[in-house]
């Protein structure tokens, strides 16, 4: 029973994790309908800003969240506005552009960072990185609590900025229909450009928070769009609520499923679960929340 | 279109055999083939230092009968598509009379099986899975004991001293992971030890607390761990986290020896043992001088990868001073004849077992203790005592 | 059947004679490799370029050739040469399956879908040490010493690759593949089942695709899930063939694969030797450049947009009307 326990404290935890990662792309997916394939490349890098902060400036990662969130959000709009929007009016065979327009990007981010920093593992040794909190025997890790935390502040904070602000509806118009949403006097180019802005910066949440647990390689971000995908499928595309369950479930199910199957197969799990719902469900969970 | 496609590879083509036949043969050249880049770049860095480090020593006192002796490094990356291409281009292109280097198990097969198959010895002084020796390649030489005999030093501590009655393997799904931890079982099971669990687990998973809590539950008296650096560091930070207190912890050599592994793991690296094929303070000659050298021109430390590589140079440069010609039959003649000393240990090659063209020695226990990597066992040669019983609450406080 | 353009045979001469002329090993496996890639990008085309359904998970078939081959030697004790005969047909029939799963979900969700399918399938082969020996690999000797055969066996399959994709797509199922890629909702209502073209274009992309990979096994005589099965260095790099050759074009792919392959040794020797060494570290890193800059400025590719590169090199006559979007 204990075992049950611990793997599923594990696996929620590691869900918060995975949520933030989804949250950004559930936004950008939602929103733009675009598969954005650097999606992971954007978390890398605000692992390295992160990174940097900590081993030149001895800033802790939790302040640096202030720090690598904004700039990624820079980031992002810039690819947005320079890099994808553009694209919206060339004529081409494949509508598949936007994709790999962001595959390239991935690629770029990539190889910069390798040149910078070469493909060695970096990591960062704060003083809470062994902390863990125990309730009877079973065991929490502190980092991925505070992770959890902030995941959960965060999708409140999106889910509140989407429901209330003027900006947020208009977010939401432009996912519906984009072409409606123009007629109705909504700059749809500054949106997709806001939108994935924000995607990106709440991307840099997760890598950010990640970083004190994990270690840091220039190829780090791969494993982790792929999850952003299986989460933001699981849990509706633009849905904020969604990417939280998603996320959470995603943790839960490979947690279990690594312990009761195998470990090595535990990406195979999300990754079946992935295929099951494209197929079955494709609204996702969405259709039990309302945003 | 396709007029431009070939007007370019002519093109290049014709600025290569521009370049080309400006090699001429004054140097001798030995292609040496490492991960520089990707995952293994760590272990690449330490041994194409290592290797630089010889060379210049051997370059200074003459060199080749003269010549002067030039390793051309190539990066395999990591994979073994790249390290086979790799292979490829320092035979058909550069002409190298010998091959050497070898880190990863798979890349290493593959090299083994382009100079095979060229005709072309190669020199193999980390890939450790056993079927490299076992394939009767009469071109193919190892320096180092291959992954079967990694915990041979582990052995009599265990029999002696410990004395485990079960125990749990933890891999990496890789060709070093899966290889050692099928060697280890069967040890084990020569022992006597019960295996409880023996589960891989695929290299750069953030979280291994499923397994770990498997493993604590388990509540073996002994956990080996076969890893690269950064699972090690992970696994290690995940046992202390979830208080998975075993008898004793021991890595299979790899990253659990790595100054990374310290540095990283924290104080969830003390007290965790390692097989390791080398230790600075053995009575090697030039052991010591070496791991002092090491750390005084690169500033930090160098281990058994490291005097892998060192080593391996000194067996180059001797086989091709005493071969006859720098033909490939020759040169494999000469090198089939070794018998020297090195900082790494003795070195002859010999058939035994099912291997072939393997050199054969014995294998030691380290550990970490206060943050430093001692060597506990055999207890002649220690640096210091070995840690046991341990008393992981103090350890972890 | 239509006639072969002169300039086809010409191409086809010179690659024939190529490695008699050139007489470095070195240069006739980058040869090989930039064949097999041909192959590769050319069968993905078929799918994603000419029938519209992206794939990226077409290591599936790539690894499924090579694995079917390797097995043949360590499961059946055959020659690895079998799998040259049974590594198309065994992907053939696997990609109708995925199909099968897949061809219900449109655009990007199929993208998706297919990435999942290939990562499940390394994950499997990896996992499953019995059958595929795991990440041991499999480790052949090859059979021939001399790259040559090999290379007339690559230009054989790239050839035969392209001429069956140029025979399908002037024939009846190739307008109906054209169809389903602009209005899937439309060619249904006109008639035409888009599951069973969509499944036949499959079929004979991923029997190329398989063969491809038996080739790769009998030739570079390793193989290991992480190699074969890659997400990174086989599916994407089929669409960044694809992208920048040109989708939807018949010669596309090929000056793609040929672009590709040389570009990366290139930059990987430092342009052979005569720039520092930093240079080979670059050569992801002009990959990313130049699919971005493909995707931005000519979304069809080199010789889809062949038309405005010839624009830009002729002189400033730039017509008022046929300018691209910018």
């Amino acid at each position: 029973m204990e075992v049950f326990i611990q793997t599923l404290v594990a696996g929620i935890l590691m869900g918060g994790i995975y949520a933030l990662v989804g949250l950004g792309m559930t936004l950008i997916m939602g929103v733009m309908k675009i598969v954005n394939l650097a999606h992971g490349q954007l978390m890398m890098i605000a692992m390295y800003i992160t990174f940097v902060l900590f081993d030149h400036f001895h800033i802790d990662p939790y302040f640096s969240l202030l720090v690598s969130m904004p700039a990624l959000f820079l980031l992002g709009a810039f690819i947005q506005k320079y890099l994808l929007n553009p694209l919206l009016k060339v004529d081409s065979i494949l509508p598949e552009n936007q994709v790999l327009m962001t595959v390239g990007v991935g690629m770029i981010l990539t190889e910069i960072v390798r040149f910078i920093f070469q493909s060695d593992y970096k990591s960062v040794k704060t003083s809470y990185s062994f902390s863990t909190m125990y309730l009877g025997t079973i065991s929490f890790n502190t980092s991925m609590v505070v992770a959890f935390c902030i995941a959960v502040l965060l999708t409140g904070g999106l889910f509140f900025f989407l429901a209330r602000t003027d900006v947020g509806k208009s977010v939401r118009a432009t996912a519906q229909n984009k072409d409606a949403a123009l007629l109705m006097g909504v700059n749809a180019e500054w949106i997709t450009i806001l939108t994935y802005g924000l995607g990106a910066a709440l991307v840099a949440a997760a890598g950010t928070l990640l970083l004190p647990i994990y270690y840091l390689f220039p190829d780090v971000g791969g494993r982790f769009t792929l999850k952003a995908f299986v989460i933001t499928i699981l849990g509706g595309m633009g849905s904020t609520v969604g990417a939280i369950v998603g996320g959470v479930f995603l943790g839960i199910a490979e947690s279990l499923g690594a312990t009761y199957i195998s470990m090595a197969l535990s990406d195979a799990v999300g990754l079946v679960i992935f295929l099951l719902v494209l197929i079955f469900l494709p609204g996702g969970l969405k259709k039990l929340t309302k945003i | 279109m396709k007029r431009m496609v070939s007007a370019i590879v002519t093109l290049s083509f014709a600025l290569a055999f521009l370049v080309l036949p400006a090699f001429a043969q004054e140097t001798v050249k030995v292609g040496i083939i490492l991960p520089i880049t990707g995952e293994k770049a760590k272990f690449g860095e330490i041994e194409k230092k290592s290797f630089e480090m010889a060379l210049e020593e051997i370059n200074a006192a003459g060199g080749i009968n003269g010549k002067k002796l030039e390793f051309l490094l190539e990066d395999d990356t990591g994979r073994p598509d790249v390290a086979r291409s790799a292979a490829e281009k320092l035979i058909t292109k550069d002409k190298v009379v010998m091959l050497g280097g070898g880190y990863g198990s798979s890349e290493t097969f593959a090299i083994a099986g382009v100079a095979q198959q060229s005709r072309i010895p190669f020199l193999v002084n980390t890939g450790s899975d056993d079927k490299i020796t076992e394939k009767k390649w009469e071109y193919i030489f190892r320096l180092n004991p291959p992954v079967s005999e990694y915990p041979k030093g582990l052995e009599s501590f265990l029999t002696e001293v410990v004395k485990p009655k079960t125990a749990v393997i933890l891999y990496e799904n890789t060709n070093f992971g899966s290889s050692g931890s099928k060697e280890f079982k069967a040890t084990c099971e020569r022992l006597g030890i019960k295996v409880l669990m023996m589960e891989g687990y695929e290299h750069g998973g953030v979280d291994f607390k499923p397994l770990l809590i498997k493993v604590k539950q388990a509540n073996p008296d002994l956990v080996y761990m076969i890893s690269y650096l950064m699972d090690a560091s992970l696994l290690m930070r995940q046992s202390l986290e979830l208080r998975v207190t075993p008898k004793l912890f021991v890595g299979g050599a790899a990253g659990f020896t790595l100054p990374e592994f310290q540095k990283n793991a924290g104080k969830a690296s003390d007290m965790v043992y390692s097989a390791t094929l080398w230790y600075q303070t053995l009575p090697y000659p030039g052991a010591q001088k070496y791991f002092d050298d090491f750390k005084k021109k690169f500033g930090v430390d160098t281990e058994y990868h490291g005097a892998e590589a060192y080593a391996a140079a000194f067996v180059i440069a001797d086989a091709l001073k005493r071969t006859k010609s720098l033909g490939p039959e020759d040169v494999r003649q000469a090198l089939a004849a070794t018998d020297m000393m090195t900082v790494f240990g003795p070195v002859k090659f010999i058939a035994y077992d099912t291997m072939t063209n393997q050199n054969k020695l014995p294998t030691y226990l380290v550990q970490w203790i206060d943050g430093k990597l001692e060597l506990v066992w055999p207890k002649n040669v220690a640096s210091k005592p070995y840690v046991y019983p341990i008393d992981w609450e103090k350890i972890w406080k | 059947m239509k006639s072969i353009r002169w300039s086809t045979l010409v191409i086809l001469l010179l690659l024939a004679v190529f490695p008699l002329v050139i007489q470095s090993d070195y240069y006739r496996h980058i040869l090989i490799i930039a064949l097999m890639w041909v192959v590769i990008g050319s069968s993905w085309n078929l799918l994603s370029g000419y029938t519209g359904q992206v794939s990226f998970g077409h290591a599936i078939f790539f690894g499924i050739g090579a694995y079917t081959a390797g097995l043949c030697t360590t499961q059946l004790d055959i020659s690895a040469w079998y799998g040259m005969l049974l590594g198309g047909p065994v992907a053939l029939l696997i990609g109708l399956v995925i199909g099968w799963i897949c061809f219900r979900l449109r655009g990007p969700y199929f993208a998706l879908a297919t990435i999942a399918v290939g990562e499940i399938f390394r994950l499997v082969a990896t996992e499953w040490v019995d059958f595929t020996e795991g990440m041991q690999g499999i480790l052949i000797i090859q059979t021939f010493r001399s790259k040559i055969p090999y290379y007339y066996l690559a230009l054989g399959l790239a050839a035969a690759c392209i001429y069956s994709i140029h025979t399908v797509m002037n024939s009846k199922w190739g307008y109906y593949f054209l169809a389903i890629r602009e209005d899937q909702d439309a060619a249904e209502a006109l008639g035409i089942s888009s599951f069973r073209y969509k499944s036949l274009s499959l079929m004979i992309s991923a029997f190329f695709t398989g063969l491809a990979g038996a080739f790769y096994m009998n030739y570079m005589a390793f193989i290991d899930p992480q190699v074969v099965f890659s997400l990174h260095f086989i599916s994407i790099m089929a669409i960044l063939v694809g992208i920048i050759g040109g989708v939807g074009t018949l010669w596309g792919p090929p000056a793609g694969a040929f672009i590709m392959v040389l570009l990366q040794e290139t930059f990987r020797s430092a342009f052979f030797g005569m720039l520092p060494k930093w240079v080979s570290e670059a050569h992801v890193l002009v990959f990313g450049l130049l699919v971005i800059f493909v995707i931005r400025y000519m979304a069809n590719g080199i010789v889809g947009d062949w038309g405005k590169v010839r624009q830009v090199f002729s002189s400033r006559k730039a017509s008022p009307s046929a300018g691209s979007g910018n």
